[in-house]
């Protein structure tokens, strides 16, 4: 890999190869932790409290190609609790939580982890994009909103599709559902 | 390559269709915090984990305290965390208790506060901004020991 010294040299303690991973990781990584409805401030702590989670376990890390899945599964993590925690508590202390103590940070790279957000090239979004086009409504327009109104909570976006705010969830279901079953589609006939 | 397994997850495709359409671009002071995170590591440091602890019985304790313990190999930091009026206060226990000397350093992303332990192993801090926090241990010719980053919003 052509970033291989790169994603290598924070290891050994290099700021500038540092930023560099910050400047490569922190867009995809905001994007993964609001896709959990998080708030832009709660999606800046997931952010911020991942990148904490790798200065604190770099020394776990062996292999450099690890640290862009590991980044990822971490973020997730982060994000999933958040957005579970936010319903209901208001002092928010998430490692008391028994869940996150079993989280053993220096395993992630093991979990299942999203290879489409760490590689995703312009033209793999345009092709993504693509695929929505295809899609009928109400998909199409499903996607558009979610992507150009990303604090638009459910009655908001159910009443600009012109459907009950119950349906939007399932509705949001299936239309991920169908776009992926497309996308898996075209990986079997490139 | 396969670059959309039919494993992945309904957040990770939607995350991708919200960065393929660059509406929600990452805030510039993420980007920032982020890159000034790299200061705060502490090489050779032990990190306490945080283990489950049980709700406090016979004791009243508000919405607002939380208890958090943390263990490293010989050490174990419990603390009390407090909200008040949007500011975080700390009050822990370091056992079994270290020798004199002893240095606590309370991290937050913007700030670091130093505490000396009482002879009793405790410390205390108040007035910390919301976010995430950590506690380096100083022993006197001990690697430090810092509690996992934890998160405290009110």
């Amino acid at each position: 890999m052509s970033d291989q010294h790169t994603v290598d040299a924070p290891l050994t303690g290099d700021q500038v190869a540092w930023d560099v991973l910050v400047s490569r990781f922190t867009g995809p990584l905001w994007s993964a932790v609001r896709a959990y409805g998080l708030s832009p401030a709660d999606a800046a702590d997931a952010v911020q409290g991942t990148w904490l989670r790798l200065v604190e376990s770099l020394h776990t890390i062996r292999d450099p190609d690890r640290i862009g899945p590991w980044l990822f599964t971490t973020a997730k993590r982060e994000a999933f609790l958040l957005s579970r925690r936010n319903r209901g508590e208001r002092l928010i202390a998430d490692p008391g939580d028994a869940e996150h103590a079993r989280f053993d940070p220096a395993d992630a790279g093991h979990v299942h982890s999203d290879p489409a957000l760490t590689v995703l090239t312009a033209d793999e979004g345009r092709r993504l994009w693509q695929a929505v086009e295809e899609m009928h409504e109400p998909c199409r327009s499903l996607f558009r909103l979610m992507a150009t109104a990303p604090d638009a909570g459910v009655h908001q976006l159910a009443g600009r599709l012109d459907m009950p705010s119950g349906s939007y969830g399932p509705t949001r279901g299936r239309c991920l559902n169908r776009l992926r079953t497309m996308l898996t589609a075209r990986e079997a006939t490139p | 390559m396969t670059r959309h397994p039919p494993t992945i997850d309904d957040e990770s495709l939607i995350a991708a269709l919200r960065l393929a359409s660059g509406h929600d671009p990452v805030p510039a002071h993420v980007s920032d915090a982020a890159r000034a995170v790299f200061g705060l590591r502490l090489p050779g440091a032990a990190t306490a984990r945080p283990v489950a602890t049980p709700a406090p019985s016979g004791v009243r304790y508000s919405e607002e305290t939380r208890l958090l313990k943390f263990t490293a190999a010989d050490l174990t930091v419990e603390l009390e965390v407090t909200s008040l009026d949007g500011l975080v206060a700390l009050a822990g226990q370091v056992s079994p208790c270290p020798e004199a000397g002893t240095l606590v350093e309370i991290r937050t992303l913007h700030l670091t506060q130093s505490r000396e332990l009482s002879p009793t192993g405790q410390f205390a801090v108040t007035g910390l901004p919301p976010g995430w926090f950590s506690v380096v241990c100083h022993r006197p010719e001990h690697a430090p020991v810092a509690t996992s980053w934890t998160r405290i919003r009110p």
